[in-house]
């Protein structure tokens, strides 16, 4: 059964070379300090690789799950810029590359790494059959590969379906999606765990993984939507993407700001109140030399400034100011990375400077120039899917 | 492969019902008498809710120590069953106001219902706190006031939240509940013949006119609702988790309880909105209004539910290992291995294992493997909350004071009571308000919609 599109109004147009350029330039400069911070303080720098990587990871896999979710729920507001999330996807290549350096480092990152400490230390010694280097090396590569077998399949469907415009293709990434969930839902937390739980062996909450994907959720949506409207205004997308459109993209972006507050602030109070010394440490060593400060913007920077600036109606309807709030919000994920990493590296004192904002470059360079590679020779617009006239005549 | 179309957008209901057919055939059930069928399910629940007021008239005579809580296991079956009760009432706002914000047409035929339940869950929810404070005629001093003995509430206390969040979640429900049925009371205002009735709609009905600007009023109270709703919905249950996250007992201090809690009200609320319309669209003729496909839908919330629930449970496991905590990792092996380890497997077949069943979806669609398999799941999730309230108590620190906890007679007494006290207000609330909402069915009723010609 297929079904043309035949009031689509789209044809496929070049990305304009200036895009290219924009990311290369950012690009290069990022690897420029990314690389004299090496140079200088090689640990340091491993600790904002490290935030850099999971940022590009929050990318990559927060899209892959979004464009699960849509076939899944069915939904078609968000059909006509599908393809769009699908190239952000493609961030999960990127990964390994980023991935090197700080594996390489990994004992300058990982006090579990230490064998002498860990037999010394109780409590390490009893996780050590979780926490050693073998099974950590094995998890992230199976984690890598399941993400790139679920990225093929997903997204080899969705471009096929430009040509052929076969509804079957829609029905199996349905049932693809389905199979994909569990998976995204296990690889997300012990991503989370292994990463950046583990940077303070001693330290465990069961929600982290629910944090992380909050995080996860809102860098890849506040990603596609800063492409979609940018794209959508100088013409690179099918015709009728308005306001209606706009609108759902910010309330997602809304409900999850809410919900990464309310994860945060649950794991909080929960430690809080408790005061257990094996969980508060961990909140102490953010709140005690000099990173009270950080905290307390993390609640006005994450949760206070993006939830009033998107509440209002006009805020999520009008493209530039939804525009502000996507780039805001995905500074908040890298800000928050941040406050989750850094502060196993700088204990003693409150650290930024030239070197953090050289590997923020280099994220946001990554970012688009992933997207002029991936998106050369394709339609940035799912032309073949049977839900793209119904997505495009979406109203609220 | 069959294929649907996804092209088109199906109708969530079945048929092409004229407008007055629907008027006809929900208010149907309130024109007729009621028969000797329901006269005996209410007689039955009656009965419930008789064994419920001997249980608890004897609990308040002669004391607790009817009841099977013990030192250490101070928090016994009423706890399990307030929390159960709270949770079963989450389905009722989640579908009203989370499904309306994701423009999830379906809900229209079976958010009134849920709503209903949602009050009537807790209102039964209600009884345990009440019945806990021990003179329940002093209840008001729950409440924060001024007064002359000077007696303030605890305001660090998670209980005393929980005041909070239940009443703000029973008020916000039960207005959000009632706007709803405005429309609907001035539908059968105008539709009835007898006098008394015609008096009852036009009081309740507010003056409703079906006017535009009435109708306008009514979607901008109805989306400012629902937003407010949204909230409460997590709140409440974040803050019945909160009851047991707080304090520094294994197994109940863990940061996942809050999403843990709200994903698992969820998972048993709709498990009973599903079990409960099973039989309203049979006995009402309402099988094309709440279809199978609705049926299916839910099915599937049920099944993503599960596996959050399976989620948590994973993780409170894994994070017990990995925390090297001695009495957290006894913890969970006691509750898997120990002497509740039958009440543990329930618990982790009917909410995890079972529900898995909805993968297939032969079985999503199969009315008794659906009723079945959403039975199991309220029995596993009342379980659930039987296993995190006793298996870390009868256990905790000092194993000199271990001890079993058996409910007794006259707990299982009060649990009866309290599903009978709900299920006679479900049987009222069938026969005197539309179970289904009349002005949403239409809305979504094929022919209803503006169309931008083509058809």
């Amino acid at each position: 059964m297929s079904l043309p599109n035949e009031q689509i109004e789209y044809s496929r147009k070049d990305l304009s070379p200036k895009v290219r350029q924009i990311g290369l330039l950012l690009f290069a400069l990022g690897l420029i300090i990314a690389v004299a911070a090496y140079l200088t303080e090689p640990i340091r720098a491993s600790f904002m690789n490290l935030v850099l990587l999971m940022f590009l990871l929050s990318v990559g896999l927060g899209s892959l799950f979004f464009v699960a979710l849509e076939y899944l729920a069915g939904a078609v507001w968000s059909t006509p810029y599908r393809r769009i999330i699908e190239i952000f996807a493609a961030t999960l290549f990127v990964l390994p590359i980023v991935a090197l350096p700080v594996y390489f480092n990994i004992h300058d990152l990982f006090h579990w790494t230490h064998l002498d400490g860990v037999s010394k230390d109780i409590a390490l010694s009893s996780k050590s059959g979780y926490l050693n280097v073998p099974f950590f090396t094995v998890r992230i590569i199976a984690f890598f590969l399941v993400w790139i077998l679920f990225y093929s399949l997903l997204t080899r469907n969705s471009r096929k379906q430009d040509a052929i415009k076969d509804q079957l293709l829609t029905k199996k990434n349905i049932k693809i999606s389905a199979v994909f969930m569990p998976f995204f839902a296990l690889t997300v937390t012990f991503s989370a765990i292994d990463w950046m739980m583990s940077l303070e062996p001693h330290w465990f909450s069961t929600i982290f993984g629910v944090y992380y994907f909050s995080g996860t959720v809102l860098a890849a949506l506040s990603v596609a939507t800063v492409a979609i409207i940018l794209l959508n205004k100088n013409g690179y997308l099918v015709k009728g993407i308005i306001s209606d459109h706009y609108y759902s993209l910010g309330a997602l972006l809304f409900a999850f700001i809410n919900f990464w507050a309310y994860i945060a602030f649950s794991q909080f109070l929960l430690i809080w109140y408790a005061n257990l010394p094996e969980e508060t440490f961990w909140f102490l060593s953010r709140w005690e030399n000099g990173w009270m400060f950080f905290t307390i913007g993390l609640a006005f920077v994450h949760f206070l400034v993006p939830y009033f600036g998107l509440l209002s109606q006009p805020s999520k309807m009008n493209p530039n100011r939804l525009l502000f709030m996507s780039v805001w919000i995905l500074v908040a994920h890298f800000y928050d990375l941040y406050w989750l990493i850094m502060p196993t590296f700088s204990k003693g004192e409150f650290v930024f400077g030239w070197m953090e904002i050289g590997f923020i470059l280099l994220g946001f360079g990554i970012l688009v120039l992933i997207f002029v590679v991936f998106s050369k020779n394709k339609n940035l617009v799912p032309v073949g899917d049977p839900k793209l006239k119904r997505g495009i005549d979406f109203r609220l | 492969m069959e294929v649907l179309d996804y092209s088109k957008e199906l109708s969530v209901i079945e048929g092409r019902p004229a407008l007055r057919e629907i008027d006809e055939i929900i208010s149907k059930p309130l024109n007729t008498k009621p028969d000797k069928k329901y006269f005996i399910a209410l007689l039955v629940t009656l009965s419930m809710v008789g064994i419920g007021a001997i249980s608890l008239g004897l609990s308040f005579y002669y004391g607790t120590g009817l009841w099977g809580n013990n030192n250490p296991v101070g928090w016994g079956l009423p706890i399990v069953n307030f929390v159960f009760w709270v949770g079963i009432g989450h389905a009722g706002t989640l579908i009203s106001a989370i499904l309306f914000l994701l423009r999830q047409k379906w809900r229209n035929g079976i958010a009134r219902f849920a709503e209903g339940m949602t009050i009537f869950a807790v209102m039964t929810a209600g009884i345990f706190p009440l019945i806990h404070v021990g003179r329940p005629w002093l209840a008001g001093y729950l409440f924060p006031y001024p007064n002359q003995h000077s007696i303030w509430v605890n305001f660090t206390s998670p209980l005393l939240w929980d005041v909070f969040a239940v009443s703000t979640y029973f008020t916000v429900s039960f207005i959000f509940w009632f706007v709803g049925l405005i429309p609907d009371f001035a539908t059968l205002r105008d539709q009835t013949t007898n006098k008394i009735k015609k008096v009852i709609y036009s009081v309740t009905s507010l003056g409703w006119r079906h006017s535009n600007r009435h109708w306008q009023h009514y979607e901008m109270v109805y989306l400012i609702l629902a937003g407010f709703a949204t909230p409460l919905v997590l709140s409440v249950h974040t803050i019945v988790s909160f009851d047991f996250a707080v304090s520094i007992m294994p197994g109940w201090h863990t940061t996942i309880f809050p999403p843990y809690f709200v994903a698992g009200a969820v998972f048993s609320g709709f498990a009973m909105v599903q079990n409960v319309l099973i039989f309203i669209r049979k006995i009402f003729n309402y099988e094309h209004i709440i279809t199978l496909d609705t049926l299916e839908k839910m099915n599937k919330v049920i099944l993503f539910t599960s596996m959050l629930v399976g989620y948590a449970y994973g993780m409170e496991f894994f994070i017990a290992w990995y925390s090297g905590v001695q009495v957290e990792q006894f913890t969970f092996i006691n509750r898997a291995f120990g002497p509740y380890s039958w009440a543990y497997w329930i618990m982790v077949s009917c909410n995890v294992l079972f529900p898995q069943l909805f993968w297939i979806k032969k079985i999503r669609r199969t009315i008794p493997f659906m009723f079945v398999i959403a039975v199991l799941v309220n029995v596993g999730m009342w379980f659930e909350r039987f296993v995190i309230t006793v298996t870390s108590l009868s256990r905790d620190y000092l194993p000199s004071s271990w001890a079993y906890y058996k409910p007794t007679l006259v707990d299982a007494g009060i649990l009866i009571g309290s599903f009978g006290f709900f299920f006679t207000f479900i049987l009222l609330f069938t026969k005197t308000m539309p179970v289904v909402s009349i002005a949403e069915v239409k809305a979504v009723a094929e022919g209803s919609q503006p169309s931008h010609g083509e058809h």
